[in-house]
């Protein structure tokens, strides 16, 4: 803090100097914000304004820089200082251009831009640069948990970008479940017969490749650290185990196969002659290209059927509520593995809804051409008769009920996600374990899940499993999205997918992970605050070991020592500042983004007094969707209330419930907090900031009934990035409300 | 429906496609459909078809030879070519069901009393017999299929038409008596005798 | 943003839609050099211009925000908008590109303000919004235009409107004389990331939509949707503005016909789905507006599946399994009717309704052909992965018809092949 030159830069472009008194503003910048180089240029943003920043941060030593121009979301391409510390006052989205010109306006319009220069300037005095945490030992190397497709391709892939290896496969092979196919759909034109899985060729690959080395029959026992520094027990099935470190992880643990033995109405496993679509590769293997026999008595299948969807899209106990996707394509390419050793076998593939995405139309039709029949309907029950199978069903074109005989059922089953323990579900038994123990509970246990990757983690052995325990991004955007830094998952324990995807998404969680281990040894943030160089410290003097921090962290970044205070991984860490909100002492904070930093701007503001009818509202908003969305408004020029005062925050999570107590003890009228969609279809790039948002106000809610303010002086919203209109009615409606609720009681005392 | 005509063993096994396929003209493309319906939706006689032609596409996957050979929807296409050409999988279906019809005929399997299967008939005779057609003993036969009375009733309604024609010399009342068809009718007749019998050697039709 | 001078290590990235940003912001972070270059003034491509994405609902701006902060704080990025791709010569690991620059009329002075917009008269078709209504000839594409900077459209050059914005901007940013520039750099990986168009819906003949107001296509209809877009978030029938009350959609409009496009679009089942949960919830109130899917198969891979359940049991959805045979119009009351057959079953139709959406299909902006001769394609156009394309990877949608989240997951994969090669080139560097 000792060296902190300030220098405060003021625009008169856009307007600015046109509507409002830039003395002064400068006026406020040196006495108030006691900057020490105060500049005011009529149009910044040009080479020759952004040049004399340049040039009194070179030649002045500056340190500290407040730009009161536009929002910090424009220019940003001038505005772009990575060695010192600068915030933005927005003087022109946050106030001119939402404001009507007019000479009785002039005065609240003035007063919003001293204060958001003030707001700045109480930022600045808090602010780091934050210092860059570059680890020289920072580890490279990459840990794929898994050998099938995906783990080989993973490993392949990333080796040959120049990464050291270290491939870990549960079983004595490599190659997974493609090895044990005889053949893959296709992926290359024309689409119209099965392809060589590839299984054998990326085996090969990845013996041969240099950086890869390869442990079998092995699991991780326990994984710790943080990327760019985990530390990873390598165990062998046998005993031993060999502590590696590594610097980030692909989880390719891939899927085990519905069991299939749920389905007796297909009669299965009761008759032989009934198999998933695993047994029929195996069935295919052995045949070796010739023809397929049945399992019962060896006899050539003449005729066979396909049910697909079986235990699929179906909300009935113990099957999968979704589609694995892959099914309709593998059941294709298996009846070509009967069609094309004779085309005199029947095959039959019954359907709902044929699901061939892309140039699976073009499998599809080869299909057909070769003279697989498609049929759609439901069947209802599959069962012996004499020495064939009956397949009874429904066929939905002709709406009749009828049947067939044939040699053998093939049972087009989906995928279960090697996912290891589910987190939520841990939390779930442990709540239900607590309340009531039923008497048959031990008969209905399932049996334990064997955890994947063993994270010490506070929060759990494993990746957190979206829906149906697949461990995929909860993102659109973002597939790679993971709330454990570091570690990528890809392959079927994502999202059920079939060899050609695993592929392209293998090499994805490989990008993943390299990016990973350089951001590490950086010490740079990871997406969304990509670049980030700030992480949260703590006093830990002032720390009660309340475990709120370890607790509410969206990505597990906080352990707890020994002592059982919290451990912060920095490179786990996203920055989104969920422990500074969640500290009930205040003691956690980053260099560039703390209590104070928010919290002095807001109680910078000058607060008039209760009879000047100036009220003020704070909005405390987020970063990636109100704050645009207002500077959005401001585009389109729509007014709102002149008394509100915004101070754009990285979530809502963030918020921390003293700026709010301390907002409406400095006097504020009201408070509104505007967050992102909340729910299980939640916007939050930070995954919960604004539930948990919505929880903490919850509980303000009690404190200001204690001191008698009315609820409604805290709000809390979920705006969306393109609520433009929205937002500005809710301004609106909430100046409208507090005027009639009246002024603040607390002001001035 | 009726489900009965197929005997177990044949429901939904190959056997009648693979007859389609070898039998019906263009016949192997009926395993290419995909049940969209864009056929059945298209056709400009589609609301008197009792089975569109995606309906009989499935039909014979199913293996309902008599429902499929013993219909009179095939026997209304009327060579329109819009489900050919909308159809989506290019498939030639206005040739599938002149083949279906055809081949229905031929086994004796279509309906007697069908009007366009009558009038294909009468129209087959006439141009096989002289190697032209002969419209006015063409319109006679036709307008006399269903009896004398019937025959003249229809005659009147359209005189005033064939009298137009007659004036523009498009009928021409003398070829009732005299029709000078091509050179050698009977060679002709010889040649086509021939194909048929090729074709109910190759295709194992009765007689 | 970088300075740096591309050479055989940096990274060309063509197109700034969601692949290409994501492929160039990937590689950035990796500690890339990357070139991006996108045709249109700003990033975000496809995506820009819908409304929600499946099956989150969420805003598809939102990614953007979070991906234009990322280029903001990225210092290895070059972006060079309304740039296309002129020429490639070279091999992998040694390419040299020809960049043509389109003149934009404004330069890095603009503030955004807006002055311009307001000095001039003359409107052109807002390409954004596909046409469906105006915008002034000085313009900024969209609310979060990247970079946030205004265009002049070639149009209004040499007339007094031009010289009216001119005048009208206070910091020089008005350059009526830009002309077409030529930048010529160095690459040693290129990633195709073109994206894709809709498929031309007036060659669907039987379904009028060059001939029938009220015929209009699943991205129109996008547009519709957004409270932004041309019609303020009502969904009105184009004959007479009327806001349509039954709403018909018409599922694979050119995807899987050997007529039109061979392949499945992939995305289209998903975005009527979502579209009709638009129409459910944003006529709740009235509650008379009902959706009418014709389909052949209805494909909502994975969790999807959840999302078909939803609409499912929405009873103002209705799905009938037929390919619509043709469209006619009433001619009183502009409503379409659609004729042909459900299949399950066999029940013919002439059902009335206010307007049909054609769920289009996808074909790639750029066939693979057009890429560069022997860039190997599928039938379709798309890019296939190929060892004779040497360094040039197809990215999103110019390589699959693929939804927003597929389409990043091959994005990022083809910035790792793509760093393999500029890696593979720093290594011989640096041995040499």
């Amino acid at each position: 803090m000792t060296d902190r030159k300030i220098a405060t830069y003021i625009c008169g472009g856009c307007g600015l100097g046109d509507r409002l008194d830039l003395n002064q503003l400068e006026e406020i910048a040196r006495i108030e914000n006691k900057s020490d180089i105060v500049r005011t240029h009529d149009f910044l943003c040009n080479s020759e304004g952004v040049s004399q920043i340049r040039k009194d941060i070179d030649d002045e030593q500056v340190t500290h820089v407040v730009i009161a121009a536009c929002s910090r979301r424009a220019k940003t391409g001038a505005f772009a200082f990575d060695d010192i510390a600068f915030t933005r006052a927005n003087l022109r989205e946050g106030v001119i251009w939402v404001r009507p010109d007019s000479e009785d306006m002039r005065e609240t319009t003035q007063d919003m831009a001293d204060d958001y220069l003030r707001m700045a300037g109480a930022e600045i005095q808090y602010m780091q640069q934050p210092e860059v945490d570059r680890s020289e030992d920072s580890n490279k190397k990459i840990l794929v948990v898994g050998g099938g497709m995906s783990g080989m391709t993973a490993a392949v892939e990333a080796a040959r970008a120049g990464y050291r290896i270290l491939l870990v496969e549960k079983r004595g092979r490599l190659g997974g479940t493609a090895a044990s196919l005889w053949k893959r759909t296709p992926t290359r034109e024309p689409f119209s017969d099965p392809e060589d899985t590839g299984a054998g060729e990326l085996i090969a690959l990845v013996e041969r490749e240099p950086n890869i080395e390869t442990f079998l029959n092995s699991a991780i026992s326990r994984t710790s650290g943080a990327p760019g520094r985990f530390s990873v027990d390598i165990s062998r099935e046998s005993g031993g185990t060999r502590t590696e470190n590594v610097g980030a992880i692909v989880q390719a643990s891939g899927f085990t196969r519905f069991d299939a033995g749920i389905l007796s109405e297909y009669s299965y496993p009761a008759s032989a002659d009934v198999v998933d679509q695993h047994e029929l590769e195996e069935l295919a293997r052995s045949a070796g290209g010739g023809r397929i026999k049945r399992p019962s008595d060896g006899k050539e299948v003449a005729s066979v059927v396909f049910i697909q969807c079986a235990g699929q899209r179906s909300e009935k106990e113990g099957h999968l509520p979704y589609c694995s996707g892959f099914c309709c394509n593998a059941s294709i390419k298996q009846a070509m593995y009967f069609k094309d050793c004779d085309p005199g076998i029947d095959t039959n593939i019954i359907y709902t809804d044929l699901r061939t995405p892309g140039n699976g139309e073009d499998f599809y039709r080869s299909a057909q051409r070769k003279g697989v029949t498609f049929t759609k309907g439901s069947v209802d029950a599959v069962s012996p008769e004499s020495d064939q199978l009956n397949v009874s069903f429904t066929d939905l074109i002709l709406d009749e009920q009828t049947a067939v005989n044939v040699d053998l059922v093939v049972l087009a089953t989906g995928q279960v996600p090697n996912s290891g323990v589910s987190i939520e579900l841990e939390d779930a038994a442990e709540e239900s374990d607590r309340n009531a123990k039923t008497p048959d509970a031990d008969q209905t246990a399932e049996v334990p899940v064997d955890s994947i990757l063993n994270l010490t983690y506070r929060q759990g052995p494993d990746l957190p499993h979206l829906r149906n325990g697949f461990s995929d991004s909860h993102f659109i955007c973002f597939p790679y999205e993971t709330r454990r830094t570091g570690i990528y998952a890809c392959g079927p324990v994502r999202r059920p997918m079939d060899i050609a995807q695993a592929i392209d998404d293998a090499t994805g969680a490989a990008l993943k992970a390299i990016q990973a281990v350089e951001n590490a040894a950086l010490g740079r943030g990871a997406h969304p605050r990509s670049g980030d160089l700030s992480f949260p410290r703590y006093r830990k003097e002032g720390c009660t070991q309340c475990k709120r921090c370890t607790v509410e962290c969206p990505f597990g970044a906080i352990d707890e020592d020994e002592q059982r205070y919290p451990l912060f991984n920095e490179a786990r860490c996203r920055r989104c500042g969920t422990c500074m909100g969640a500290c009930p002492v205040r003691v956690i904070s980053f260099d560039n983004y703390s209590i104070d930093t928010v919290g002095q701007q807001l109680k910078a503001v000058d607060m008039p007094d209760e009879f000047d009818e100036k009220p003020r509202i704070l909005i405390l908003a987020c970063e990636n969707d109100a704050y645009p969305a207002l500077d959005m408004a401001a585009h389109q020029r729509r007014e709102y209330n002149q008394f509100v005062r915004v101070v754009p925050i990285r979530c809502l999570g963030s918020v921390n419930a003293v700026w709010v107590t301390d907002a409406l003890n400095a006097g504020y009228d009201g408070v509104m907090l505007m967050g992102c969609k909340k729910g299980d279809d939640y916007q939050c790039h930070f995954v919960k900031g604004s539930d948990m948002a919505h929880d903490r106000m919850g509980k303000i809610n009690d404190s200001l009934q204690q001191l008698q303010l009315e609820t409604e002086r805290v709000e809390t919203y979920e705006i969306e990035i393109t609520d433009v209109d929205r937002v500005v009615e809710l301004i609106n409606d909430y100046s409208r409300k507090i005027n009639e609720i009246g002024m603040n009681p607390f002001k001035g005392f | 429906m009726n489900d009965n005509n197929t005997a177990m063993i044949d429901k939904y096994r190959n056997s009648f496609l693979r007859e389609v396929e070898d039998n019906v003209e263009q016949g192997e493309w009926v395993k290419m459909c995909m049940q969209c319906g864009v056929c059945s939706g298209s056709c400009p006689f589609g609301p008197h078809w009792e089975h569109p032609p995606q309906e009989l596409f499935m039909m014979i996957r199913a293996g309902k030879r008599d429902a499929v050979l013993g219909t009179e929807s095939m026997w209304m296409c009327t060579s329109c070519y819009n489900c050919v050409v909308r159809c989506p999988r290019e498939i030639p279906i206005t040739h599938i069901m002149h083949g279906l019809a055809n081949y229905a005929h031929r086994l004796g399997l279509a309906p007697k009393v069908n009007p366009t299967r009558r009038f294909a008939k009468i129209f087959w005779d006439n141009i096989s017999k002289n190697g032209r057609v002969n419209e006015t003993s063409l319109s006679i036969k036709l307008y006399f299929m269903d009896g004398y009375s019937a025959g003249v009733k229809r005659a009147v309604e359209m005189a005033n038409t064939g009298l137009g024609m007659f004036r523009t010399k498009r009928l021409n009342p003398l070829a009732l008596i005299s029709y000078k068809g091509i050179e050698n009718p009977k060679q002709l007749q010889s040649m086509l005798k021939k194909a048929r019998e090729i074709e109910g050697r190759r295709k194992g039709y009765p007689g | 943003m970088t300075d740096a001078v591309p050479t055989n290590e940096t990274i060309l990235v063509v197109g700034a839609g969601i692949s290409g940003v994501t492929a160039a912001l990937e590689a950035a972070e990796c500690g890339k050099d990357v070139v991006l270059v996108e045709k249109s003034p700003s990033v975000g491509g496809r995506v820009a211009q819908l409304y929600k994405y499946f099956p989150k609902m969420c805003r598809p701006l939102c990614g953007q925000e979070i991906n234009q902060r990322r280029m903001d704080a990225s210092r290895r990025l070059r972006l060079y908008t309304m740039a296309e791709i002129e020429s490639v010569t070279g091999e992998a690991g040694n390419y040299d590109v020809s960049i043509r620059i389109r003149p934009r009329y404004v330069n890095e002075n603009c503030t955004a303000c807006g002055a311009c917009a307001d000095a001039v008269e003359a409107e052109i078709k807002n390409p954004h919004n596909l046409n469906l209504n105006a915008v002034k000839a000085a313009y900024i594409p969209y609310s979060m235009s990247y970079p946030q900077r205004y265009v002049l459209d070639p149009s209004i050059i040499g007339t007094d409107d031009a010289q009216k914005a001119k005048e009208a901007c206070q910091y020089g940013a008005i350059e009526l004389d830009m002309e077409e520039a030529t930048v010529e750099i160095k690459a040693g990986a290129i990633i195709w990331a073109t994206g894709w168009n809709p498929y031309d819906a007036a060659k669907i003949q039987p379904y009028g939509y060059d001939r029938y107001d009220n015929v209009i296509t699943s991205l129109e209809l996008e547009r519709m949707m957004d409270p932004s877009g041309p019609t303020g978030g009502r969904i009105l029938r184009p004959s007479d503005n009327r806001e349509a009350r039954s709403i018909a959609f018409i599922q694979c409009a050119g995807s899987r016909d050997q007529n039109h496009l061979s392949h499945c679009s992939r995305i289209c089942c998903m975005a009527s789905l979502k579209q009709s949960t638009y129409i459910s919830e944003k006529y709740s109130i009235d509650s008379d507006a009902t959706t009418t899917i014709y389909y052949i198969d209805i494909r909502t891979i994975d969790r999807l599946e959840d999302f078909q359940k939803r609409v499912q049991a929405d009873e103002k959805v209705r799905f009938i399994k037929s390919k619509v045979a043709n469209i006619t119009e009433d001619r009183i009351s502009g409503d379409v009717v659609l004729h042909g057959v459900n299949t399950e079953g066999y029940q013919r139709y002439d059902n009335q309704h206010d307007l049909a959406v054609l769920a289009i299909g996808m074909e790639p902006s750029v066939r693979a052909g057009a890429v560069g001769s022997g860039i190997a394609g599928d039938k379709s156009g798309f890019i296939q992965a190929d060892a004779n394309n040497g360094a040039i990877f197809g990215a999103g949608c110019a390589a699959n018809a693929l939804d927003v989240n597929r389409a990043v997951q091959s994005a990022t994969a083809a910035a790792l092949r793509a760093i393999q090669v500029v890696n593979g080139v720093a290594a011989t560097e640096a041995g040499s």
